[in-house]
């Protein structure tokens, strides 16, 4: 009984499901639009932020152009549903439009599979550690620059606009035009793809690549064939960040070249930081931070990227394992023990010695 | 279109890629060498750069052209060599990827604070009367601060760099470090000293490219996060802690992208991750890495 009471997967749908009403200052009776819509971009950027720590938490690759996935699948679930009509090198290309979510989430996974599995196999075996996190960055560029500037596909700088939300079957046309019932039908969605990270960290898979994340010498040495578990765990991570794009172009009806820009990369790293990035949790709560501090910050001043810098910063100084490690401290070695390695350096660097260092020798 | 490109646009492109370039080499190197001794990614770097412009624009009125920018790339220097010091140096017990991190957040705080400070958009640094005019060599016109000085002033300090690291005690120390830092610890060099000293040099590096660049490219707030991923491109292109591989990095993709703008235009901001991508399928290492740094 206890086991399925702490059951991570029912605290997620606990969690998601009254989302809208845990934000402070959250009245489900008076402007509730506004939460629903922070709770919408928090779930949302929660599988983001979720897929993309399956590589940097659970194997220790950090990729530091994660967006290039998340701004595919938001610019294919834009396209299928808008349509378009472009001349490619001569040959005409034309498509009317449709309104299937199955069809836009199917074609943003296909296309990122595709792309992730090539990637991957060009990537992955040829680099690791910071070579990984500056080629990610500088491939996610590419598709950037393509985003921004192919006008007559993408839409150029000012993107796609008016893209109309699916409709369901069985279900009037228009009824996820509502905020209220996209959010749903979006924690639904998100849930399942949750799920699915779930049951790959705890598989005997996940097993492995954390093995590689302490030590990928000493997994190589085991029998694990470390260069093939880090491309599939590259392709793994890259689709979620897929769903999640194209769940925020229905979001938002519309997308720019910005979703595959470097600071949604970066966010969705501060996101998995902020929370704790070795930890089940981490992602979303980092998400619900990082939007949360945003929401306060920017009204108080237009500078508030600055505040959630500095955040940051302080969270990558003194408490990398992010807010649920320090809970997982506490529970594991009490509360005093947790706060001295907070704040005393000394133990800090034991733990991160016994941990990371080994990791790293040569 | 090949056919519309006449000789004079080719050898006007080629120069502005030769110019451009150098302030590629100029950057790169400075990170290179941070990189390469401390395994530090320096993504604040592009920050340093622009900081590097703004600060010369800011000192110019007050202390005239030339000082200006020396100045303004000694303050980054010695800002640098504090950021070294307070923020960088708890990090040297972990993993480099904790360094990409922390400087990724002091990124984010820097572009605020220059748009705090100096505003949202473009501020112009102009460049004073006597060194705008141009240089005829043969039937070429040749803006003479742009095509003449700036290259000029940049390949004295690359012979310096190059005599520092190659001719020296700090660079023999600094080579040495970098294949393996606790080895010349232990024969009682200050490790950490060494560390700030290079951290200042790669930052002055970066002020100094930022300032020169300053009069001839419009300095915003976005200028940092444009030339820091560049920046690493021509590192990977070049490989990792390799002073030629900046060089010839920086050169050929300043010179290709500048070409690429008479070819096909919507293209020229990608060349660079072009060049990279075909770099790296032949030689996953950049084209003067060694295997088995950093990873």
């Amino acid at each position: 009984m206890s086991k399925i009471v702490r059951h991570p997967l029912l605290w997620t749908a606990i969690v998601l499901a009254i989302l809208p009403w845990l934000l402070p200052g959250a009245n489900p009776f008076v402007g509730r639009a506004g939460f629903i819509d922070l709770g919408t971009t928090i779930a949302i950027f929660a599988l983001f932020a979720m897929g993309f720590n399956l590589l940097f938490g659970h194997v220790g690759d950090l990729s530091f152009g994660h967006a290039m996935f998340f701004t595919i699948g938001a610019y294919a679930t834009a396209l299928l549903t808008k349509g378009f009509n472009v001349t490619v090198g001569g040959a005409k290309l034309a498509w009317a439009g449709t309104d299937s979510f199955i069809g836009s989430i199917l074609l943003s996974l296909g296309l990122v599979a595709a792309i992730a599995f090539l990637l991957g196999r060009l990537i992955v075996p040829r680099s690791s550690g910071i070579y990984f996190s500056m080629i990610t960055l500088a491939f996610a560029q590419v598709i950037y620059f393509i985003t921004y500037k192919w006008d007559a596909f993408t839409g150029g700088e000012d993107g796609l606009q008016a893209i109309s939300r699916p409709s369901l079957p069985g279900l009037p046309s228009g009824f996820l035009n509502e905020s209220w019932h996209f959010y749903y039908f979006a924690a639904i969605v998100i849930y399942v793809a949750l799920a699915i990270i779930w049951w790959v960290i705890e598989s005997p898979f996940g097993s492995v690549c954390h093995a590689i994340r302490e030590n990928d010498q000493r997994a190589e040495f085991l029998g694990y064939d470390v260069r093939k578990y880090r491309v599939n765990a590259f392709f793994i991570s890259a689709l979620f960040p897929a769903a999640a794009g194209c769940l925020w172009t229905y979001y938002q009806q519309s997308i720019t070249p910005d979703a595959g820009s470097i600071e949604y990369s970066g966010r969705v790293v501060m996101m998995s930081l902020l929370g704790g990035i070795q930890t089940f949790f981490g992602p979303m709560l980092g998400s619900f931070i990082y939007w949360q501090l945003q929401n306060d910050v920017a009204q108080i001043t237009k500078y508030w990227e600055a505040v959630i810098g500095a955040v940051f910063v302080v969270f990558v100084l003194i408490a990398p394992r992010g807010i649920w490690g320090a809970v997982e401290d506490v529970e594991n070695y009490g509360f005093r023990s947790a706060l001295r390695r907070v704040f005393s350096r000394r133990a800090r660097v034991e733990s991160e010695m016994s941990e990371e260092v080994a990791s790293q020798a040569p | 279109m090949f056919l519309a490109l006449t000789l004079h646009q080719f050898t006007d492109q080629f120069i502005n890629g030769v110019t451009l370039g150098m302030l590629y080499i100029l950057v790169a190197l400075g990170l290179n060498i941070i990189l390469g001794l401390m395994g530090v990614i320096n993504y604040s770097h592009g920050s340093f750069f622009m900081l590097g412009a703004y600060v010369a624009y800011s000192l110019d009125p007050i202390v005239g052209f030339w000082a200006s920018i020396l100045l303004a790339a000694f303050c980054i220097g010695i800002f640098g060599m504090l950021f070294e010091s307070t923020l960088i140096r708890p990090l040297y017990n972990r993993i480099p990827e904790y360094t990409l991190l922390l400087t990724f957040g002091t990124a984010l705080i820097f572009e605020q604070v220059v748009r705090r400070i100096w505003g949202d958009d473009a501020v112009r640094f102009e460049l004073p009367e006597k060194f705008s005019g141009t240089l005829a060599i043969g039937n070429s016109q040749f803006p003479l601060y742009k095509d003449v000085m700036l290259v000029g002033i940049t390949i004295v300090v690359l012979a310096v760099v190059w005599f520092l690291v190659n001719r020296t005690n700090i660079g023999m120390i600094i080579r040495a470090g970098t294949r393996d830092a606790e080895m010349v610890r232990i024969l009682g060099i200050n490790m950490p000293m060494m560390f700030t000293l290079v951290f200042g040099i790669g930052s002055f590096m970066a002020g100094l490219a930022g300032a020169l660049a300053a009069p001839v490219y419009a300095i915003q707030p976005t200028l940092a996060s444009e030339w820091v991923i560049l920046t690493f491109v021509i590192v990977i292109v070049g490989g990792i802690g390799s002073f030629w591989g900046a060089v010839v990095g920086g050169l050929s993709i300043g010179i290709v992208s500048s070409l690429m703008d008479l070819i096909w235009p919507p293209a020229v901001e990608m060349t660079g991750f072009l060049i990279m991508g075909i770099i790296l399928l032949m030689r996953p290492r950049g084209l003067f890495g060694v295997e088995g740094l950093f990873e």
